[in-house]
């Protein structure tokens, strides 16, 4: 299990995590979802021990990463693809990290077989492509059998085999009862691996609950009604986690609430409606805005290059 | 029990209770963590597995031994000079005898250069390359890294320079015995030069590290390196005034003279204060390295 508690870093005057948190339960893949740029490579590398939180507090089992006494044991990540000495070949780099621990030698051809480097494992890693990298950093992150698995970004650079490959591994390692969470700006590829979703946006949580709910919008439906007794409909639509909006004369938006309900509410009161309109899953919306926002992405997308992105959305 | 691999049956256990609370579950290694003995291996798997490393130790050995051969060449065909012409023996009678006995250690300069190179290097790569997140993921309380990887640089610095020194005085043996010079590699005057030289290039790597650590840039790590041991004992030489002939004997590369010295040279430190300033030197920077290491992102 990973706890952040208000956790913080500030580069300078930008803030790249502003106080979030957030709790990574074990046995199910936990999703890590935000553009680019969101501060979730920052959340990740303070949950390492690799960058120091300028507050707050971030725990795996209870503890920070640095005081365990067998840290690849217990946590290993993914943190990016090539955190690796390019002159050396993929074994011995995976032989190094396996002895500080004194990880047999038999668990480093283990992890090379099990991420399909057998071939190139002997070869130096600067000659490796983004795909490869990212096999062998999941292999060093697997490297110590840990209980807690930090993956940072896996699928980037993979062929859709390797795609395929990664989503059924963390699936197996959550299924041990371990804990997974990996991160991706791909909604799409989110969708069909997490169990549960945190998002990040600009350093800060947007949402965290389970991908269905995420999926259906549940929690988060917002239904336009028309109606010309507003007032009298807002007052019979009130009620907890329902939220309603006076948007025009009479336009109401209603958050909380499935159309089925907000219509068997006013046929039951003799309120006319004359439009009842279920509006796209609201996430998903504040996260198109969320990437809208970056100037690259967005050609990206005009482009139709990223178009996995959309294909959730409306 | 194997507590590496990921059989399904062995976490079939975890599998069941997979939605429960993990608080229960902390402290799960179920094996050996980092100990500063595992580390140390760690780091020289990472040393030796490393061609460009095995390189810089060959040129080192190379050129030690070549500058030995050339300077008891060098040596021999002074004191041939010596023979007929009497300027030539003035000069050598004022310092031909030291002459043969300094002949192992010749290229020094030199090796310091590619050690102090190397040591910067090591520590260098890590943060270009981004090995640095994987080692200080699996010793995430970095000093232990740290001190195993200047341990290694030190201790191989020093092996190899003596080493170097000693089959340099083997190759200039026969060489200054065509010109009548003797050398007694066994002399207490020749265990002190390459101990004192082969110590003075594993201060230099430490150093080096030290560097490295600091700046996280191998061109201005070595820059540096090569700005404190030979362009500012120049630059000492040249600006006027007596501050900088004062100062210019506390930088570490004129520290090795007086150590080894026969006898004290008038305005140059006694040995033991040579001792001190090269062992401020290394001290200072490599703890101010370990200090800013613990502290800074990685």
């Amino acid at each position: 299990m990973i706890e952040a508690r208000g956790l913080t870093k500030v580069y300078g005057d930008k803030t790249a995590v502003a106080g979030v948190n957030f709790t990574v339960e074990a046995g199910r893949v936990t999703g890590f979802l935000g553009p680019n740029g969101a501060g979730k490579s920052t959340t990740m590398r303070m949950i390492m021990g690799l960058d120091r939180p300028t507050s707050g507090t971030v725990t795996v089992n209870g503890s920070p990463f640095a005081r365990h006494a067998a840290p690849l044991r217990d946590v290993g990540a993914l943190l990016d693809a090539k955190a690796v000495h390019t002159s050396r070949s993929a074994y011995n780099h995976l032989l190094a990290m396996a002895a500080t621990h004194s990880i047999p030698k038999k668990r480093v051809h283990d992890v090379i077989e099990m991420t399909g480097l057998a071939d190139v494992a002997k070869k130096k890693v600067g000659g490796f492509s983004l795909g490869m990298g990212q096999r062998l950093g999941i292999a060093a992150a697997l490297l110590g059998d840990p209980q807690t698995v930090i993956l940072d970004e896996p699928v980037n650079g993979l062929d859709p085999e390797g795609v395929v490959w990664v989503r059924n591994l963390v699936k197996y390692l959550a299924s041990e009862g371990r804990t997974v969470f990996l991160s991706s700006h791909l909604m799409s590829e989110m969708a069909v691996t997490a169990d549960h979703l945190i998002v990040i946006g600009r350093g800060r949580i947007i949402a965290d609950a389970p991908i269905q709910d995420i999926i259906t919008g549940k929690g988060q439906i917002r239904t336009r009604v028309r109606t010309d007794q507003p007032d009298r409909l807002m007052h019979l639509l009130a009620g907890d986690g329902v939220s309603v909006e006076l948007q025009e004369n009479e336009l109401l938006e209603v958050t909380g609430l499935d159309p089925r309900r907000i219509a068997r509410a006013a046929l039951d009161s003799h309120v006319m409606i004359y439009e009842l309109t279920p509006l796209q899953a609201s996430l998903e919306e504040a996260y198109m805005e969320l990437t809208k926002d970056e100037v690259e992405y967005h050609s990206l997308i005009t482009t139709g290059a990223a178009a996995p992105v959309q294909s959730g959305g409306n | 029990m194997s507590s590496t691999t990921l059989d399904p049956s062995r976490r079939g256990a975890h599998a069941g209770t997979g939605g429960a609370p993990a608080g229960g579950m902390s402290g799960t290694s179920t094996g050996p963590g980092p100990s500063f003995f595992r580390v140390l291996n760690s780091e020289f798997i990472k040393f030796r597995t490393l061609l460009s490393t095995l390189i810089l130790l060959g040129c080192t050995v190379l050129v030690v031994v070549g500058f030995g051969a050339l300077s008891a060449w060098g040596t021999g065909q002074f004191a041939e000079a010596a023979a007929t012409d009497p300027q030539a023996a003035a000069a050598f009678a004022a310092q031909g005898g030291d002459l043969a006995v300094g002949v192992p250690t010749s290229g020094i300069a030199f090796a310091q250069l590619i050690l102090g190179s190397l040591g910067v290097l090591l520590m260098s790569s890590e943060f270009t390359t981004g090995m640095a997140r994987s080692t200080f993921a699996a010793v995430p309380k970095r000093i232990p890294a740290y001190a195993a990887k200047l341990l290694v640089v030190m201790v191989t610095a020093f092996v190899l320079t003596a080493a170097s020194v000693y089959l340099a005085g083997l190759m200039a043996l026969p060489i200054l015995d065509n010109y009548n010079l003797n050398l007694d590699l066994a002399s207490p005057q020749s265990v002190k030069m390459l101990l004192v030289n082969s110590l003075y290039v594993a201060a230099v790597a430490a150093i080096g590290m030290a560097l490295g650590s600091l700046i996280r840039n191998s061109a201005g790590g070595i820059m540096s390196l090569v700005g404190l041991f030979f362009v500012a004992p120049i630059a000492f030489q040249l600006i006027p005034g007596d501050f900088f002939v004062e100062a210019r004997k506390y930088l570490p590369g004129n520290t090795v003279e007086p150590m080894t010295a026969v006898q004290h040279v008038p305005d140059t430190l006694e040995a033991w204060q040579a001792a001190m300033v090269l062992g401020a030197w290394v001290v200072i920077p490599v703890v101010l390295a370990a200090v800013l290491l613990k502290k800074r992102d990685v």
